[in-house]
């Protein structure tokens, strides 16, 4: 996680217009799950890989790193797709009897289960496109614009903060705690962890306190008022995601007519 | 009217838990000077910085700014913030967004001034803290003392005529203390702001305020110019301070060595004048 953060901060992306970006990653995720085609998922997943590894600076190995993350769980749930039960042994590429059924991988089964693969693995480049090329801040900014509630983003934002500061809190005590063999065998270490958590709780109500007359002093009234910065804000972004899109959503339409399928 | 900004008249303040912080405490803040508070741990001084600054009530006693009470209705306090302003000792208590820039900008939208001119002051606040490459950076990036400065500059936006700096040299190393320490006095010159702070560090005091408060458990021990407060040395040694460094070895040298110098000197600067001065009374 702060990995992406440190990425996203780098990347060459960055200065454009977040709303852009999150137009650009939404209406593709959408037209990759609309589009339900093989092709077009592996579109998807090379236009979003190489706008952030090309365009944004990202290294490769660390996008497809990212991308091997959802992997296991997408086995696993595609699994049961691919898997089918049927009365007569007809129709499987691979079976084994169990009972009075077979049970086996078909070749339907098994493209069913692709596709789906795919689209999930388009879906989740949409967002790691939006997450390695956009900060949360940024991202927020553009959220607010979307007409998100405020309480919303503003909590979001704050939670994004301390985060920090609560993992760089905690480390430190676990630090101290581990210098001082607190880890040293299961028990020690599962009471130390116990103090670790409720000083923890502590330093963070007590530091929620200070926030507080601090942002008194500064003026707060019960809301974040911030101005963001300005972006530079060129129409391309919008083009570009259109247009797009709009070749995916056709070229997807030409691949239904192909394959003589409905075109809804 | 008169050359103090802020006073404070036998102020008395006690927290929920009873424990008595300041017991009657009474200073002035002159107009356009530095005044230091001096005092170890627990002394009060962060407590009469939140109470000067209208956070906390007095139990008893008054504040004053500009010479009339502080009004502690919601608008009176909007306004005594305006123009009094506190940079606390820990940033992380201070920055609350991960933006540097939307950091600094809070205190300026908060008064309610248009878009532009809230821009202008951003702009300004970040070049005079020299944070302005920083602006694309998120806040937990930053070092130590580049938070510091991002907090002055959140500050520094709304344009006060008093900045109070809660221990501004905690937790920085010996580079960074005179340089935040620059800067203060910088700002301080340029903005004709009047700059109050609180320390431990007694080596700084001397070569950076006008005027010194020593505080010890919740009251006022000692004040005056640097030099009047160091030459109590035994007050100072009571309430478990010491002489600046330079101070202390001047001292040395004349009770013990025989040295015929004048003691008050507490800065390198005014050491080298006094064994200059000596010098030349040895060769005639």
């Amino acid at each position: 996680m702060i990995s992406i953060d440190k990425y996203a901060y780098r990347s060459k992306l960055k200065a454009v217009d977040p709303m852009q970006k999150v137009v650009f990653a939404l209406l593709t995720l959408g037209v990759c799950l609309w589009a339900d085609d093989l092709i077009i998922s592996v579109a998807v997943i090379f236009i979003m890989g190489g706008m952030t590894v090309l365009k944004g600076g990202t290294p490769l190995r660390f996008f497809i790193k990212l991308m091997l993350v959802p992997m296991s769980f997408l086995f696993i749930g595609v699994l049961t797709v691919a898997v089918k039960m049927s009365q007569r042994p007809e129709g499987f590429l691979a079976s084994i009897a169990v009972g009075g059924a077979w049970i086996g991988f078909s070749y339907t089964g098994l493209s069913e289960a692709l596709s789906l693969f795919l689209k999930a693995l388009g879906a989740v480049s949409c967002l790691y496109f939006l997450s390695l090329s956009t900060p949360v801040m940024d991202l927020l900014a553009a959220l607010r614009r979307l007409g998100l509630p405020k309480l919303l983003v503003e909590l979001m934002g704050l939670v994004y903060r301390f985060i920090f500061v609560l993992i760089d809190t905690a480390d430190t005590i676990y630090n101290a705690q581990n210098c001082r063999l607190g880890y040293s065998s299961l028990t020690t270490g599962y009471r130390s962890l116990g103090s670790l958590v409720s000083v923890l709780f502590i330093r963070a109500y007590r530091r929620s306190d200070e926030l507080y007359t601090a942002l008194e002093s500064r003026g707060y009234e019960g809301e974040f008022n911030v101005l963001e910065e300005t972006y530079v804000s060129h129409r391309t972004g919008y083009v570009l995601a259109i247009t797009v899109n709009a070749l995916l959503v056709l070229f997807a339409v030409i691949l239904r007519q192909i394959k003589g399928g409905a075109l809804w | 009217m008169s050359g103090n900004i802020l006073e404070a008249r036998d102020l008395h303040y006690r927290y929920n838990d009873g424990t008595h912080a300041l017991k009657g405490v009474t200073v002035e803040i002159k107009r356009g000077k530095t005044t230091a508070f001096l005092g170890g741990n627990g002394a009060g001084k962060s407590t009469l910085f939140l109470s000067l600054n209208g956070i906390f009530k007095p139990t008893a006693g008054e504040v004053l700014f500009k010479g009339l009470p502080l009004d502690y209705s919601r608008k009176g306090l909007k306004d005594l913030r305006k123009s009094v302003g506190i940079v606390f000792q820990d940033p992380d208590n201070q920055l609350f967004s991960a933006s540097v820039y939307q950091d600094i900008s809070f205190g300026a939208v908060n008064m309610k001034l248009p878009e532009e001119e809230v821009r202008r002051r951003v702009k300004a606040a970040m070049e005079r803290t020299g944070i302005s490459h920083l602006k694309d950076k998120p806040t937990h990036c930053l070092s130590f003392g580049q938070k510091k400065r991002v907090a002055i500059a959140g500050v520094l936006v709304m344009e006060p005529e008093v900045l109070m700096l809660d221990e501004p040299t905690a937790g920085l190393d010996p580079i960074g203390v005179s340089e935040i320490m620059k800067l203060i006095r910088e700002i301080q010159k340029e903005l004709g702001l009047s700059v109050v702070f609180s320390t431990h560090d007694i080596d700084i005091v001397p070569l950076y305020c006008d005027y010194v408060y020593v505080m010890d458990q919740g009251r006022i021990m000692l004040e005056g110019t640097p030099k009047e407060v160091f030459s109590q040395k035994e007050i100072l040694r009571s309430v478990n301070l010491r002489l600046p460094r330079i101070g202390h070895l001047m001292e040395i040298l004349r009770e013990k060595d025989g040295f015929e110098l004048d003691e008050t000197a507490v800065t390198i600067s005014e050491a080298r004048r006094e064994f200059k001065h000596w010098r030349d009374t040895q060769k005639k």
